[in-house]
């Protein structure tokens, strides 16, 4: 039925193998065209498919299983290469192809002059690609092919500056990052083998409810293994190192990458197992608290960061930590809601933050910048509309999708004070930093006078103006996901309503984006005496709290010496040596025997061949 | 046909032997139609065997002692047939590699062909021996060419490394020879009839004690080829002198020999020895995966990171036959398959990188990329399929080993500890993996070479099969273990029909 579900899959594919296999064939002129139009024809397939799926009556919506080839049959192990067409795949494809497909367009502009143009949107074809595998895979196995196929493609993507020392340092440091996260998700694979019999959705799903009761410790522990994957993939503590340096690469690469699809996995993951993790609430309660803790920490952090896309970065750390604390209470379709919403403005955001530093010539800090405003109209007011959403400003569509989960975190079944105060408090830290980031950049004075600001071209303006459409826009959507998506998560994610908790949570984003007004809308020496009495705390948070020179102290420094030890005492003075010494023994005691010893091959083989007689000779008389 | 197959390389051998030194032209062009003549009746092997079939097919032999019933007999299963298609694509690799490439061997070429071609026979006569003497005896003739490779065309210290090498594996092999023999005598003593046939004596029921000594003899002389943590001290020496060209047979190929020696005698003969020994074993494997992944982190040298790195994919392979289940197995068969195709790709990069730069230490390596795109591509993919990446071959092997491990009766005790140690080595592998290809590849050099030139046909023509291959097993493994699976569960389920106790031989399935 839906056959054709494959071509949003195939046709990124042939983009990258034409780019990558002949692309010296094919001129630079039309190279980016074919990219882009392979994810177009994507887009439009997944809309065909959302039309398709909307006519349906919503109990056939689930379980439409595609199998292309079996790729392996090895005793009681088969397994298909198949997709699973349902409204989650779908909403996935949607937001993947559709902001990847304005993306491919920004990149146009974005990528215009540089050398390696073609190689650049071969990656980007194969990134949607493998993302298209890993959201429609219809069973664990095919997971973890596209889970690691996103993470080569942003490996690739992160390092595609080669020549830069430390785009090759950033991309080897998420690589290894997501392996581990892999290896998780392969143990959790071995565990769902073993106890299912199956790595299928529909088989596991099906029968885990009838096989376990909640807390079981088997789901707790798949679950459990399951998330290490997520949270590398979704850079949650304490895996998170990675995406901060992940914007090493191309701008267009952390929007889409670092911020719109891929980082969002985990929490896709986390709703698409939904049956496994509500039958493990302590689970569900560690996704919660490392999802809320991560948000808080990440929004700290973003406070005082002075690179551009590092603000960018950390804030969406933050807002996944946002994203894991709604699946967490079990509210997967407020997850879902902000995934899509968060897509629009952080995609946004970082296409805005491109467009200026394209127009800064590559200057990425925010203290040699300023007064943006006249020179690049599109991008100011574009960049505004995302700085709102983000921070939860009344009516954008971050304000909806985020109040929900903000609502949910105290008055869900698993939801208490804790979780509310530090999502409200981290809702106030994103209006100050957004706002923070906003002011410098555009509002004042230009700080570095012989810069010559100009607006984008078309192409990079175009996508920025369309997406700020939608994450102006897309807050009406929520009950449209809920709705869609219920027939995947069995039933609606109640929507609470309490008056007075949502004055708090728009008078704490108002307090935000206040101070960050008075602080740096006009330039003046405030914000340095703030920073003076603050120094210990502005210390830490401009460090990161020393997370990288911990793991470097604890884990990095020791896995070399131990590779040195092992080859120098083990190799060379364990055992090889004793090994040796077997050699030095024996040729002692050979010194009695050295008549045979004459050095001359002709004497060995001879030697050889007469004691391959005797014991032929042996055998032959028993 | 096996025949042909076993006897062409050696009579090519033989010819070259024969020839006259200085026609260089013509001794390759043999070399070459030798190898390749060998890899298509290879080929034929494919497209003949019926894969529903768990037996030997192509069975053929001669007698050789008729007193003792010794017979040269050759036949495949799933086990063998890919190792031997393997093999011999490899013999056709190393003689393009080393006769046709820009970094061919100069220095008596034609004698060193000849030894290859040897070394070639020799490993497919112990793929396809069914016959334990005559796997002796081509096991034996695998050392002998490979000692004088490594001997005369090494480098650096190759008279030690050699050395090391040849008694290392002699004194495995001699005791596998006194195990062969008790095998069948014990046989004769309770059936009163000389056998050395392996599907035969596999059938016979031996004593827990029995096997216990004699699984002992035959593992360690296939631990030692392989070689495995703690006997794999010969390998780092040896394969840091040994030429690339032979290295592609040796690594490729060779160190299946005794992988394969583990399915094709141990798993089947001693059953219970594998119930007792098997987790002091899967310890020595888990443990060598992770010290040869550890170790390659900080190699320098990119020969012996890739020969540490080897070390460890070769754990992988014990552990999963260990693991004596079907999955556990297969896999490792596929294993063996996927690291001939991708450590014998990888030194052949090493020696493509240090005939451009003049060295092969990492330290002194940068930026090769830019000027060789080619390159670039084939090595990041041969890189990415060695560290394991889902949707590549190495990635199929892996799976299904761990698969097997975490349901393996035999490991049960340690199995999560062993998938533990699995997923570590399997990040280190992206550790040292990335470091080698990174650190070659990428980054600028301003010190480059001016005339430095992406790769040559000859050079593209060896790479391209394995970059083809990574790929297609990848994504597409059904054929290969089609083929594979129901020879191996025939040997995890050898019937022991042949009684110690009543010394009666009831019919044979």
């Amino acid at each position: 039925m839906f056959g054709y579900g494959w071509l949003v899959l195939i046709s990124p594919l042939l983009g990258f193998l034409s780019l990558s296999c002949f692309g010296k064939r094919i001129p630079r002129s039309i190279a980016g065209y074919v990219a882009c139009a392979t994810v177009g024809l994507s887009f439009f397939i997944s809309l065909i498919l959302l039309v398709h799926l909307s006519v349906l009556e919503p109990e056939n919506r689930v379980g439409g299983v595609q199998a292309m080839y079996t790729w392996i049959d090895s005793g009681q192990f088969q397994l298909d290469f198949a997709i699973l067409i349902d409204p989650l795949s779908v909403f996935m494809f949607l937001i993947v192809t559709g902001v990847g497909f304005f993306i491919h367009v920004y990149s146009l502009g974005y990528m215009e002059h540089d050398p390696e143009f073609k190689r650049f949107f071969a990656y980007l074809n194969l990134f949607i690609f493998s993302m298209c595998v890993l959201v429609s895979a219809a069973d664990f196995f095919f997971l973890i092919v596209g889970w690691a196929l996103v993470g080569l493609a942003s490996y690739l993507l992160i390092g595609f500056w080669r020549d830069k020392p430390s785009a090759v340092l950033a991309a080897r440091k998420a690589f290894v990052m997501n392996v581990i996260g892999d290896v998780g998700m392969l143990i959790a694979a071995f565990m769902i083998l073993e106890t299912f019999g199956s790595l299928s959705y529909q088989k596991v799903f099906e029968s885990a409810p009838g096989m376990f009761l909640a807390n079981d410790i088997n789901v707790i522990l798949i679950t459990l293994f399951l998330l290490v994957g997520a949270f590398a993939k979704s850079a949650q503590l304490p895996l998170h190192t990675w995406l901060p340096d992940a914007m090493e690469g191309p701008t267009p690469v952390s929007a889409l990458i670092h911020a719109a699809t891929m980082v969002t996995a985990g929490v896709y993951l986390v709703a698409r197992c939904h049956t496994l993790f509500e039958l493990a609430p302590f689970t569900m309660y560690v996704i919660a608290t490392v999802g809320i803790i991560t948000a808080t920490f990440a929004g700290t952090i973003a406070m005082v960061q002075t690179d551009i896309k590092r603000v960018i970065a950390y804030s969406t750390m933050s807002q996944l930590g946002y994203m894991f604390l709604a699946v967490g209470l079990g509210m997967f379709s407020f997850g879902m809601f902000h995934l899509m919403t968060h897509a629009f403005f952080k995609a946004l955001l970082f296409l805005g933050a491109g467009s200026v530093i394209h127009s800064m010539n590559d200057e990425q800090d925010i203290r040699k910048m300023g007064g943006l405003a006249k020179a690049m109209p599109i991008t100011y007011i574009t960049f505004l509309i995302g700085s709102l959403a983000l921070a939860g400003f009344p009516l954008t569509s971050g304000f909806f999708s985020k109040e929900a989960i903000i609502m949910a975190s105290y008055h869900s079944a698993m939801g208490n004070i804790a979780f509310w105060a530090l999502a409200i408090f981290t809702a106030g830290m994103t209006a100050f930093y957004s706002f923070r980031l906003f002011f410098t950049v555009f509002q004042g004075d230009s700080r570095t006078p012989d810069a010559h600001p100009h607006e984008s071209p078309i192409t990079m303006t175009g996508p920025l103006m369309i997406l700020a459409f939608f994450a102006l826009t897309a807050g009406v959507l929520g009950h449209w996901v809920d709705g869609f998506l219920s027939p995947v998560f069995g039933g609606h994610a109640e929507h609470y309503e309490d008056g007075f908790l949502e004055t708090i949570a728009v008078l704490v984003g108002f307090g935000g984006i206040l101070t960050a007004g008075l602080l740096y809308m006009v330039p003046s020496d405030r914000v340095a005496q703030l920073r003076e009495v603050l120094a210990p705390i502005h210390d830490i948070l401009f460090h990161k709290y020393y997370v990288d020179e911990i793991y470097d102290f604890l884990i990095v420094k020791p896995v070399k010496a131990i590779s040195v030890f092992l080859e120098d005492m083990g190799e060379k003075k364990g055992v090889d040596f004793a090994v040796d010494q077997v050699g030095v023994q024996v040729r002692e005691v050979s010194k009695y025997v050295s008549i045979w010893q004459s050095g001359r091959i002709r004497d060995y083989a001879l030697n050889m061949v007469a004691g391959m007689a005797l014991v032929l000779i042996f055998v032959a008389f028993l | 046909m096996l025949f042909f197959i076993v006897f062409i390389p050696l009579v090519a051998s033989a010819a070259l032997w024969a020839m006259d030194k200085d026609s260089t032209g013509s001794v390759r062009n043999i070399a070459l139609s030798g190898a390749s003549l060998c890899f298509l009746f290879s080929l034929f092997l494919l497209f003949g065997f019926e894969s529903e079939n768990n037996g030997m097919q192509f069975v053929a032999g001669i007698t050789w002692v008729e007193s003792l019933n010794i017979h040269l007999k050759f036949g495949v299963d799933g086990i063998s047939l890919w190792l031997v298609i393997l093999t011999s694509f490899l013999g056709v690799i190393s003689v393009i590699y080393s006769g046709y490439s820009s970094n061919q061997i100069n220095a008596k070429q034609r004698e060193f062909l000849a030894l290859l071609l040897a070394l070639e026979a020799g490993i497919l006569g112990v793929f396809v021996s069914l016959d334990t003497i005559s796997f002796y005896v081509f096991w034996e003739l695998m050392l002998l060419p490979s000692y004088f490779i490594i001997g005369l065309w090494g480098e650096g210290d190759r008279i030690f490394a050699t050395t090391k090498f040849v008694l290392f594996t002699l004194v495995g092999s001699l005791l596998m020879l006194v195990a062969i023999l008790a095998l069948s005598l014990e046989y004769h003593t309770v059936t009163h009839e000389w056998s050395f046939d392996i599907d035969t004596l596999s059938h016979m029921h031996l004593s827990d004690g029995t096997q216990l000594w004699m699984f002992l003899c035959f593992f360690l002389a296939f631990a030692i080829k392989v070689p495995m943590f703690p006997l794999h001290s010969w390998l780092p020496h040896a394969y840091k002198s040994c030429p690339i060209a032979a290295l592609i047979l040796i690594t490729g190929a060779m160190s299946k020999a005794g992988t394969y020696g583990m399915v094709r005698f141990c798993v089947p003969l001693f059953p219970s020895a594998i119930e007792s020994l098997g987790l002091i074993i899967g310890v020595c494997a888990a443990s060598g995966m992770v010290y040869g992944a550890w170790i390659a982190v900080m190699q320098k040298d990119l020969k012996s990171l890739v020969a540490y790195s080897s070390i460890s994919h070769l754990g992988f392979i014990v552990l999963g036959i260990f693991s004596y289940n079907s999955q556990g197995v297969e896999g490792s068969v596929l294993q063996m398959v996927n690291h001939g195709i991708i450590a014998s790709a990888m030194f052949i990069i090493v020696g493509i990188i240090e005939e451009k730069m003049g060295t092969r230490q990492l330290d002194k390596l940068k930026g090769m990329g830019t000027p060789m795109p080619v390159l670039y591509g084939m090595f990041m993919l041969l890189a990415l399929a060695a560290l394991g990446l889902p949707g590549l071959n190495g990635f199929v092997g892996e799976f299904l080993i761990l698969a097997g491990v975490w349901t393996s009766v035999t490991l049960s005790a340690m199995a999560a500890i062993f998938v533990l140690m699995g997923g570590a080595a399997i990040v280190f592998a992206s550790i040292y993996m990335l470091y080698m290809f990174q650190g070659a590849m990428q980054e600028k050099n301003a010190d480059l070479p001016k005339d430095l030139q992406d790769i040559n046909c000859a050079q593209f023509a060896v790479l391209l099969p394995a970059c083809i291959l990574v790929v297609f097993i990848g994504l597409y493994p059904k054929p290969f273990i089609d083929r594979i699976g129901p020879s191996v569960d025939n040997a995890l389920h050898a019937v022991k029909t042949v009684n110690v106790h009543t010394g009666e031989s009831t019919s044979h399935h």
